[in-house]
């Protein structure tokens, strides 16, 4: 398995190579993701396991009857997706640094930003899959419909602003002596803006609230996955290079 | 006059907070103070372990770098030192 | 760069003396507040520590800026002086807000923007040192730190107008022994003069503190290179 995983690896270096080409390099690592977690599904399922187990603890830890289920599901998804989230990032890095990936990935004559698009773009993806999965089951659990396009956005929106600053701070953490622990740490106090924005939108798209009290929040998801995409953008060479 | 409620004695409350300010601004100077009494200790300590090692480095090297700007106004005393005790 | 500087000591030495004039005015000069009483009188420092220590964040940022254009560690030992010092300014700015809470409104903590930021802004240095302290690298530590200073840097503020606007999800007073639950007042002039030179004051002890603390970092730089030395 180990073996096929880093043949399509070096099959997609050697794409890269000759190209040099900015979103051929990003669709290269995308790609390379993609089929690696195809075939070893190895991420999805923890992901998914990690969240349905947590939406369990949440309904012992908080009395959920159907009043208060109301104002609280919002906050008790996202709680579940950021936690859930962490485990995707530190894995997705760890993949890179263990089997040398990074350094193959590095060696290419290609901008260092398209290794960070790409694992944007993939982690991005994992999250998405894990994220459909776990809405229709947190929706039958408790009978709420979450299948508004409204909050489909909210979590798209939020998934964005999550991976983008997690993507570039998972490359850092997976450097250091600590690894594993410091990602959450690093991350959560940096991304509370789009937990709070986020829960907000969704909590308004749950109860009907006014489309221009949910603007605002929106508009500020919106704003924070700019502003962080470019910053890490223009960071990310500082993170990788050796 | 009006018939409002005394004003509330709090001062307790006011005595705490004054209190830890000036206590961990007290310990932040202190950590600061003990940080860099260390730090020297450490280097005289090294700074003896470098004269020691002089006169082989000096042997190998003709002058020592610029960079090491502390270094050069002590390696004026270590070669009189030096030649004193050779 | 053994002894001090002769500048450092006198600053040294006037910080002490306007922080003591700073703390009269504070606590005598300045009136008794109606409606809270004398704990009122924590907010002088509580501005004062939180105003400055935001301007040491800010800074670290734009030091983080410098650094990685420049890549001189020069700037490095600046940043994680102004994050060090501001750390310990906002930690004093958290306690006394929740002093001031509890007998204003009846709770040790309230989820304003204010000191939830503040929080939130505390995390997020104590996690910068805790990724500096996994790195043995000096010249990664350097690159890192800047990194994850200037995300910081950037989020705390995003986090503060959030939560502004969106106050409706945290309720901010759990009723008080008063009814201008908002904890706000309005300063006399006497107030005024006391608040402004609280402002002043610390900036004073910021910068003074500040640098004694690059100055134990440069001490620090130099202690590593001569352990290099010593040991080739």
């Amino acid at each position: 398995m180990v073996n096929k995983v880093t043949e399509i690896e070096s099959m997609s270096v050697e794409r890269i190579r000759p190209a040099g080409n900015f979103i051929k390099a990003v669709a290269a690592v995308v790609w390379k993701d993609l089929r690696a977690e195809f075939r070893s599904r190895e991420l999805f399922s923890a992901m998914l396991v990690f969240s349905l187990l947590i939406i369990l603890i949440f309904n012992f830890a908080l009395e959920l009857d159907i009043k208060t289920r109301q104002s609280v599901t919002a906050g008790v998804l996202w709680a579940t997706f950021a936690f859930a989230g962490t485990l995707g990032l530190n894995r997705s890095m760890a993949i890179e640094k263990d089997r040398g990936c990074l350094d193959g990935l590095l060696l290419a004559p290609v901008d260092r930003s398209a290794i960070y698009f790409g694992k944007v773009i993939s982690n991005l993806a994992f999250m998405l899959i894990v994220e459909i999965i776990v809405l229709p089951i947190y929706s039958v659990l408790y009978t709420v419909n979450l299948f508004q396009p409204g909050l489909l956005l909210v979590i798209l929106l939020g998934s964005i602003g999550y991976v983008s600053v997690g993507t570039l701070l998972a490359a850092m953490s997976v450097q250091t002596r600590t690894r594993d622990i410091l990602l959450p740490i690093l991350l959560f106090p940096v991304v509370i803006p789009v937990l709070l924005a986020a829960v907000k939108a969704s909590s308004g798209f749950l109860t009907g609230a006014e489309l221009a009290d949910i603007l605002l929040p929106i508009n500020l998801l919106i704003a924070y996955d700019i502003i962080f995409i470019a910053v890490a953008f223009m960071v990310f060479d500082a993170v990788v290079e050796e | 006059m009006f018939f409002q409620e005394a004003t509330p004695d709090t001062s307790g409350y006011m005595i705490a907070g004054y209190a830890i300010a000036f206590i961990v601004m007290a310990i932040y100077v202190a950590s600061i103070y003990l940080r860099s009494r260390n730090l020297h200790q450490d280097m005289t300590m090294l700074e003896e372990l470098d004269k020691s090692a002089q006169p082989v480095v000096e042997a190998r090297q003709p002058k020592k770098s610029p960079a090491k700007s502390t270094s050069n106004n002590k390696s004026a005393k270590p070669v009189t030192k030096r030649s004193r005790k050779k | 760069m053994e002894s001090k500087p002769l500048a450092l000591k006198i600053l040294d030495i006037v910080s002490i003396i306007i922080l003591g004039i700073s703390t009269y005015l504070a606590l005598v000069f300045a009136p008794t507040e109606l409606v809270m009483g004398d704990v009122q009188r924590v907010f002088y420092f509580h501005i004062g520590t939180a105003w400055t220590a935001l301007l040491g964040f800010i800074l670290a940022a734009v030091f983080s800026v410098v650094y990685l254009i420049t890549k001189d560690l020069k700037w490095d030992r600046l940043q994680v002086a102004a994050i060090e010092v501001s750390l310990v300014f906002f930690l004093i700015t958290i306690a006394l807000g929740s002093i001031w809470a509890r007998p204003a409104w009846n709770t040790w903590w309230t989820w304003d923007p204010r000191l939830t930021t503040a929080a939130v802004t505390e995390l997020i240095y104590i996690a910068y040192f805790m990724l500096r302290q996994g790195i043995d690298e000096p010249e990664k530590r350097a690159r890192f730190g800047a990194v994850y200073a200037l995300v910081g840097g950037l989020s705390a503020p995003i986090t503060f107008f959030a939560i502004r606007l969106f106050r409706t999800i945290h309720p901010v007073v759990i009723g008080g022994t008063n009814p201008a639950a908002d904890g706000g007042f309005s300063m006399t002039a006497d107030m005024r003069v006391a608040f402004f030179f609280a402002l002043f004051t610390f900036t004073v002890i910021f910068i003074d503190l500040f640098w004694n603390r690059i100055r134990l970092g440069d001490l620090q730089e130099k202690v590593e290179q001569l352990k290099l030395k010593v040991t080739l």
